[in-house]
């Protein structure tokens, strides 16, 4: 596959995620950031995302698994997660986590045990999207192309 | 392109609708240098206001500290960046401290942001340096807080490089003109 037809597979799908909602505005921030003194940055950060993301669900699942469930280290949790998939752009993760904590207010344990499934879901769904990504990303590189730079019509 | 961005992030209905508000009483200057900007490296001239600046930022979390700390490097800030309370009260240290403005996320574990000022108004000074809040709440409550202890500012997070910006200089501004 040739170069052009690499770079036109990238916007397709770089597109097709902001349109299935998995990524937000905030990628598109964080993409601008990159720069020649920092030209791996969304990859740097996007990686501290998955690292410190698996350490929180793994987290929320041992919370969660307590006998006397501790609704604000929960919360807490999720709070975190929250905010880190908030600042990446991970939009479908964000929803995820913020209709979680509307049942750790609840204290529904039930309810949470569904959210944390889904978070899960959202997660590995995201992070599959963006692996991809990258690797589409790397391939043209590797062919001596540029990123095409991301221009959103809607 | 960078007006088709922001009104990407209107539609999605997230609370990013502060952010808009804001957005739509951007002074002509700030606007013509965020879209001359694009994504090169190069500062405009306009962002002399940060370049040089010194800041501290105080975030727990690895992923919020690393993209806010690269917003404030965009602008031309020097930026430090710690993970706790603990910390942050540490780099501002009980002399002179070489920060202008210090930017705390309000919810850390242990040594929050609230304590946190409230520690730097009472021990250092009731105006130096200069504080501004990180949150992700849109609550008025936090914002009357923030402004009762002391602090000089508030970002809503996730953080967008405009709002940044606006709420920097307009701290900046009115510091100016209290001395």
């Amino acid at each position: 596959m040739e170069v052009g037809q690499m770079q036109g597979r990238l916007v397709d799908y770089t597109k097709s995620l902001f349109m299935e909602g998995f990524l937000d505005g905030q990628f598109l921030q964080l993409q601008q950031l990159q720069d020649e003194s920092n030209p791996d940055f969304v990859v740097e950060v996007v990686s501290l995302f998955f690292d410190d993301s698996e350490k929180l669900l793994n987290d929320l699942t041992m919370a969660l698994d307590q006998k006397n469930v501790d609704f604000k280290k929960v919360d807490a949790h999720v709070h975190q997660l929250k905010g880190s998939s908030s600042s990446i752009g991970a939009q479908r993760v964000k929803n995820a986590c913020i209709a979680f904590r509307n049942f750790c207010e609840e204290q529904n344990i039930e309810a949470c045990l569904g959210c944390l499934q889904q978070v899960k879901q959202e997660y590995y769904l995201v992070k599959n999207k963006l692996e991809t990504l990258f690797r589409l990303e790397r391939q043209i590189v590797a062919a001596g192309g540029s990123i095409p730079l991301m221009e959103m019509g809607f | 392109m960078h007006g088709n961005i922001w009104v990407v992030q209107n539609p999605q209905g997230s609370a990013q609708s502060m952010a808009l508000v804001i957005r739509f009483q951007v002074r002509p200057s700030i606007t013509i240098t965020m879209t001359e900007s694009g994504e090169s490296s190069d500062q405009p001239r306009s962002n002399s206001l940060f370049r040089g600046l010194q800041v501290l930022l105080a975030d727990d979390d690895d992923v919020n500290r690393a993209v806010t700390r690269k917003l404030l490097e965009k602008l031309g800030c020097t930026v430090s960046a710690v993970s706790s309370g603990f910390e942050c009260l540490s780099a501002i240290g009980p002399a002179s401290s070489p920060f202008q403005i210090v930017i705390l996320e309000l919810q850390m574990p242990e040594l929050d942001g609230f304590e946190v000022a409230i520690r730097i108004r009472k021990y250092r000074s009731r105006s130096w340096p200069l504080i501004v809040a990180m949150t992700a709440s849109g609550d008025e409550d936090v914002w009357k807080k923030c402004s009762q202890i002391g602090m000089n500012g508030v970002i809503r997070k996730p953080v967008l490089l405009q709002e940044i910006a606006i709420e920097l200089r307009k701290v900046l501004v009115q510091a100016n003109k209290v001395v």
